[in-house]
């Protein structure tokens, strides 16, 4: 058998000595630079130039992970932006995109990067964990952030100058439980997945859980998952011993589309609920022909015929080889909006003349709270705490066509939260 | 009896998998002394070229959206010959991120850097040309279709596609054995890793060796990739990342250079992984790593390795 031997080299002393030595000026060189940087002003003090456009970060999971949801964003804040930027507007505006990775600390690099350039607010972070770490850095330098799909509790409260547009988990989970329950009253087995490492999954799971009790529903298995994990043989045929008849699952596109299909490949038929994590089109080619019959409430429906989703709409299928956009898109798009409008009214009112960056972000704080929308989610405004409100919902349900590779979320049932309206 | 057959199956399933990883870092290992860090993303590769030479498509991210190549193998055929582009590719990280090192006798620590950076470049290669959205192989294309989707062994259900992965696996692991222990250029690999000058004396091309370890090295993790791929999708450029990082681990419980110590290693890790509740799940990796720990703490040179001697 083998065994190691190696081809190892031998470094001459001096050779060795001379390679530290010029290791040490190196890093003594870089060590200076960087204090010779951070001694750089800071951006929040200097004063705005009018004739200079305004400068907005996104930072994005594209790699990692999410970034199946970070490319869905870049897409909805790409095409806000061509189609925003065509229309007549005082105040030019620059996207500054970064990489947020799919971790904390790639999503506070960024944004740290981003604060430092002078940008007047941030899109993002990608994931509800990202934002529990990386906001907390925007609300000590006073820099707004509108998130797209933070959808956990508490993110808003972060802090004053932390918004989002995505509405949370409690509000809408409960809709597809009771499509289920409709759809079967005899429902009384019920299992549940969630992505324990995933600050999302943990708290949308407590919520269905919450949501099962109220209904009279106690689970009968109960099985932690990883995002990183890709089979789940082992909790399916633990869970499948309980002969469940609807399985409610809280996990991300990629864990939870697989899931699903070795759910239905080891033979469980009964109803399946999701969570919103798997609420994008990037599910279809993961779980294919398995995907059909997933039900899910949704804050988004691609079937809205308002002006402003019929145009998002195109361009998404224009940019998409016809495919329908998921609520990812659109809630990035809707970011990227609600900052655009808040941006050109302050401007239109002369509110920019004679700021700060710092006074600038506390203005348009301000006006991005007070303003209403007409976005691709609906009509949308903002608590005083930075909360969505939002007032119109959907349960669809996955229809896959004859192929199994693309398929799209029908509209099942919309519903109108009274107390939610805008 | 079930829930026990059941456990088996699961933990054998991807302990084979973990096997296939770790006999690629062995095999590199072996007669260069250095870990590849690349594996993983080789693995990875497998996966993609699996994807498009069974017909699959690039997706609306990747840098040539709706292209595919005009043909669709058989899975089998794909498979095998993904394992190769892989194994090429393989060769090119030996090329680029080893020989140069080695040529000016760096210390084979900075190789583990080197490849550290090929890997992550290939990885970033794979998410610029194919995007970052998930790919399963299309249905049907795959010459499995006619296959039932689970089996039902003894009471035990198991994915179909799991017995199959784990079939090949056993082959791939025991046809490579047989060829390291028969024929003529497996012993030179064996007599390389067991004493590098003595075999270049004895008349055997060592840098011949080398370059053969790294293609068969990116054979396994390219045939692991499609085989991953099939099973359960693949998950976005980074997918072979994680099984690169156990088929370290079983490397290193194995027994460092120790063939059937990393087919062992990866059975013990598998099973290991399948003996923990759901409840627990969280722990899995802990779990798995502690009884790394634990069995280099009474044994330092892993499950079948052997004492390394010093040289003086």
């Amino acid at each position: 058998m083998l065994r190691s031997g190696g081809l190892s080299p031998t470094d001459p002393l001096v050779a060795r000595r001379r390679g530290s030595a010029r290791l040490a000026a190196a890093v003594a060189g870089v060590l200076a630079l960087l204090t010779l940087l951070g001694r750089s002003s800071d951006p929040a003090a200097q004063r705005l130039n009018p004739e200079v456009p305004l400068k907005l970060g996104a930072a994005l999971a594209l790699t990692g992970n999410a970034n199946l949801y970070g490319q869905d964003q870049r897409m909805g804040i790409s095409l806000a932006q061509g189609w925003l930027q065509a229309q007549p507007h005082p105040r030019r505006l620059v996207l500054q995109l970064e990489d947020g990775a799919s971790d904390e600390p790639s999503a506070i690099a960024a944004f740290n990067l981003l604060i430092r350039r002078g940008v007047i607010a941030l899109i993002g972070p990608t994931l509800s964990q990202q934002a529990f770490a990386a906001d907390p850095i925007a609300q000590r330098q006073g820099v707004p952030v509108v998130a797209p799909s933070n959808t956990a509790k508490g993110i808003p409260q972060i802090g004053a100058f932390i918004s989002r547009v995505s509405a949370q988990s409690s509000v809408i989970a409960p809709l597809s439980i009771d499509e289920a329950l409709r759809r079967d009253p005899t429902t009384r087995r019920v299992a549940v997945f969630f992505a324990q490492d995933d600050a999302y999954s943990t708290a949308e799971t407590a919520i269905f859980q919450k949501v099962l009790a109220a209904r009279g529903l106690k689970p009968v298995s109960i099985q932690r998952t990883q995002l990183t994990d890709n089979d789940f043989q082992n909790p399916i045929t633990a869970a499948l011993q309980q002969r469940p008849q609807l399985i409610v699952i809280s996990a991300q596109a990629v864990d939870g589309g697989n899931l699903i299909r070795q759910l239905r490949e080891l033979g469980y038929r009964g109803q399946i609920v999701v969570g919103n994590g798997l609420n994008t089109p990037n599910i279809y080619p993961i779980c294919q022909r398995w995907c059909n019959g997933v039900l899910i409430a949704q804050a988004y429906s691609p079937e809205l015929n308002t002006p402003v989703n019929l145009a998002f709409r195109r361009l998404f299928a224009e940019a998409n080889q016809g495919r329908s956009p998921g609520q990812i898109a659109a809630q990035a798009w809707t970011a990227y909006q609600v900052v655009f409008e808040a941006i050109q009214r302050v401007q239109q009112r002369g509110g920019f003349e004679g700021l700060t960056l710092g006074e600038a972000r506390q203005q348009l704080m301000k006006e991005l709270l007070s303003g209403r929308y007409d976005t691709p989610l609906g009509p949308i405004r903002f608590r005083p705490d930075g909360e969505v409100v939002q007032g119109r919902f959907y349960v669809a349900e996955v229809r896959m066509d004859a192929t199994g590779r693309n398929g799209r979320f029908t509209l099942v049932r919309e519903q109108e939260l009274p107390e939610a309206s805008p | 009896m079930d829930t026990l057959l059941q456990t088996l199956l699961n933990g054998a399933a991807s302990g084979g998998v973990y096997a296939l990883v770790a006999l690629g870092y062995t095999l590199i290992f072996s007669v260069l002394g250095v870990i590849n860090f690349a594996q993983g993303a080789l693995f990875s590769l497998g996966g993609y070229l699996t994807y498009l030479l069974l017909g699959g498509k690039i997706g609306v991210n990747g840098a040539l959206p709706g292209w595919g190549l005009p043909i669709a193998l058989p899975f089998w055929l794909a498979l095998l010959l993904a394992a190769l582009g892989s194994g090429v590719v393989g060769l090119l990280v030996e090329r680029i991120a080893f020989a140069p090192l080695r040529r000016r006798g760096a210390e084979p620590l900075l190789s583990l850097i080197t490849s550290l950076g090929a890997g992550v470049v290939l990885v970033n290669l794979l998410q610029l040309l194919m995007g970052a959205e998930g790919y399963a192989f299309p249905q049907g294309a795959a010459g499995l279709a006619h296959l039932p989707d689970s089996l039902l062994l003894g009471g035990a259900r198991i994915r179909t596609i799991q017995v199959l992965l784990l079939a090949i696996s056993a082959l791939a692991v025991a046809s490579l054995s047989l060829w390291l222990e028969r024929s003529r250029s497996g012993k030179a690999m064996r007599a390389v890793a067991e004493d590098p000058t003595t075999a270049t004396l004895l008349g055997i091309n060592s840098v011949a060796v080398v370059r053969l370890a790294f293609l068969l090295s990116g054979m396994l993790a390219g045939l692991g990739g499609g085989l991953i791929g099939m099973s359960v999708s693949l998950a976005g450029p980074y997918f072979g990342i994680s099984y690169g990082l156990k088929g370290l681990a079983v490397l290193v419980l194995g027994g460092l250079g120790s063939v059937p110590g990393a087919i062992v290693g990866g059975l013990v890790m598998g099973l290991a992984e399948a003996l923990i509740s759901s409840a627990a799940s969280g722990w899995r990796d802990a779990l798995a790593f502690a009884i790394l720990f634990a069995v280099l703490v009474l044994r330092p040179s892993g499950l079948l390795g052997r004492r390394q001697l010093e040289k003086v």
